[in-house]
């Protein structure tokens, strides 16, 4: 059965819209992360369809509740940027013993699916509202922070998956694979411009605009994967517990220039679930309520096919206003941020589009803010999650890091007081991202 | 004569991610037979040392996987060998005149061979 998306009225994507109606009317309370994996061994039990339903468990007892409670569900349902299977492909033998099968039959192992994962959760017998947030789970957490704000849901679960199949994830895969390119990717596309090109020009022209170098990126990526491996459910820290330094990112291998190879984040299996309420229903939660001030979306005004500098600074500065008009705060409210970094020469342009610990300067900072202390202890942390950088492809280690950090509970814990955070992804121009606080707005 | 090997590790090395087939124990026993031997991998350069610290083997280099002409001027040899799974260690390999062995030609460990011929 087809499960709404989200509609567009929803969304906060221009200036002049005001405090957010909804501010402080959603909290996030439970967390739940599965297992990480980087590549699926094919077996039904580590399936991204199965880490997803451990994922909500999870989630249900952190936040001690009864999963009777749960009566919203909103799922990013693309589990994946890389390759997938045929939407056609029939489960691996034996899938029919462990699961309920749905009608799409990739549900569970390629994609996520809504009806899919109730026929496999029986205990959720209270669903009543079901929406898909589709590309990325930031989507998903605007999706169900507004409709708890709007009282289409109580208690809702924002969800969602990640698979990796064995073998290649970008090259040679999907259009890459065919003989032919068409639509945009006709003049993207046909030179084999890897994942990460578009966002090394960008950083390029940014560099020469501002006299900064790739090297300057140096105590970021180092940071990220500290502060990764302090997180136990990380990829990194589960399977690779390997720290990064100066010199082996300073000599690692272009994929294009100036983005080298861990400027890329690492594709992997894992899925996540956050349980969100309403302030008067979380005082029955186990965990601490982290409320939602705000909630803000930019989208590509491309004017070629590729981005700009021009276009992705005024889309983070788009960003920047938005969230704080929603929010009724402003860049030195903010005690960290987590904004996205897969690839991590991008993240620069969210923080500097929030102006974060930026000291008057409004562009061009970032890369020396890097070579400063940006660690937990610090006085400015920055991306205390670690990010996909540190943790593996999920584009929301981010989000749930924000969560963790404002109820005092991150592995990560940055040292000054976690009042108020930031998270969102994906892209500079692609993205939707929300304001959190560890207290109610006055 | 001198021979050098250089060995990939994810999906060449038993201890890779994915693991590959080529033992520990064969690249010892090159070491042991008098071959130059060592990493050259995407992995952290820091962390391949460690690696094979860990597994006891007193490897020669250890290097980021574009890095094998640095390793050919550092070390002179009469035939140079990358060993890896992916096209672009082939790549890499046969750009800066190395031979190239694909990771499950290597578990034969046909180097050994050179040491027969030599005789």
């Amino acid at each position: 059965m087809p499960h709404p998306g989200v509609p567009h009225s929803w969304f906060r994507n221009k200036d002049g819209l005001g405090l957010w109606e909804g501010r402080g009317k959603v909290v996030a309370t439970g967390v739940g992360t599965s297992p990480t994996a980087r590549r699926w061994d094919e077996k039904p039990e580590t399936s991204m369809g199965a880490l997803t339903i451990i994922a909500i468990r999870k989630a249900i007892a952190d936040a001690g509740i009864s999963p009777d409670e749960i009566d919203g569900l909103v799922l990013t349902p693309e589990s994946t940027t890389g390759v997938s299977n045929d939407p056609k492909t029939p489960p691996p033998p034996g899938w029919e013993k462990h699961f309920k099968m749905a009608s799409f039959p990739q549900a569970g192992i390629t994609r996520g699916d809504i009806d899919w994962l109730l026929l496999n959760t029986p205990e959720l017998k209270n669903v009543k509202f079901m929406m898909n947030g589709a590309m990325c789970m930031s989507v998903s957490f605007v999706a169900a922070a507004e409709a708890v704000a709007r009282g289409l849901t109580q208690t809702c679960l924002v969800v969602r998956g990640w698979h990796n199949l064995a073998g290649r994830y970008y090259v040679g895969v999907g259009a890459s694979a065919l003989n032919t390119a068409s639509g945009p990717f006709k003049y993207s596309s046909i030179w084999g411009l890897p994942a990460c090109g578009t966002t090394a020009m960008v950083f390029e022209e940014y560099c020469r605009k501002y006299g900064k170098s790739h090297d300057q990126m140096a105590n970021f990526v180092v940071t990220q994967r500290r502060n990764g491996l302090m997180n136990p459910d990380g990829f990194y820290s589960q399977h690779r517990p390997e720290m990064i330094t100066v010199e082996d990112y300073l000599t690692a291998r272009w994929i294009a220039k100036p983005a080298n190879i861990y400027d890329n984040d690492l594709p992997i299996m894992a899925a996540l679930a956050v349980v969100f309420t309403t302030p008067e229903r979380a005082k029955n939660h186990k965990q601490k309520p982290v409320y939602i001030l705000s909630h803000g979306q930019t989208r590509p005004e491309m004017m070629g096919v590729t981005p700009t500098l021009e276009k992705w600074e005024q889309a983070t500065d788009r960003m920047g206003r938005i969230l704080y008009e929603g929010s009724g705060v402003g860049p030195d409210d903010l005690s960290f941020e987590n904004m996205y970094d897969g690839f991590t020469l991008f993240h620069q342009f969210h923080l500097e589009g929030l102006r974060y610990a930026a000291r008057g300067e409004k562009r061009g900072y970032a890369l020396d803010l890097y070579e400063t202390d940006i660690s937990i202890e610090g006085p400015n942390p920055v991306s205390p999650s670690g990010g996909n950088n540190g943790n593996g492809r999920t584009r929301w280690w981010n989000h749930r890091d924000t969560i963790l950090q404002l109820q005092g509970r991150s592995p990560s814990q940055i040292r000054k007081k976690a009042e108020i955070g930031v998270s969102g992804a994906p892209m500079p121009d692609i993205c939707d991202a929300l304001i959190w606080s560890a207290t109610p707005p006055v | 004569m001198i021979y050098l090997l250089s060995f990939d590790i994810d999906g060449t090395m038993e201890f890779g991610d994915p693991a590959g087939g080529v033992t520990v124990e064969m690249v010892r026993r090159a070491k042991e037979l008098g071959f130059i031997v060592g990493s050259c991998s995407d992995r952290f350069p820091s962390w391949q040392k460690k690696a094979w610290d860990s597994y006891g083997v007193a490897v020669d280099f250890w290097v980021p996987k574009h890095m094998l002409l640095d390793v050919k001027t550092r070390f002179q040899a009469d035939r140079y060998v990358h060993i890896g799974d992916r096209d672009i260690d082939r790549q890499l390999a046969e750009k800066v005149g190395f031979h190239f062995w694909w990771d499950h030609e290597a578990v034969a460990e046909p180097w050994l061979a050179w040491l027969t011929d030599q005789r």
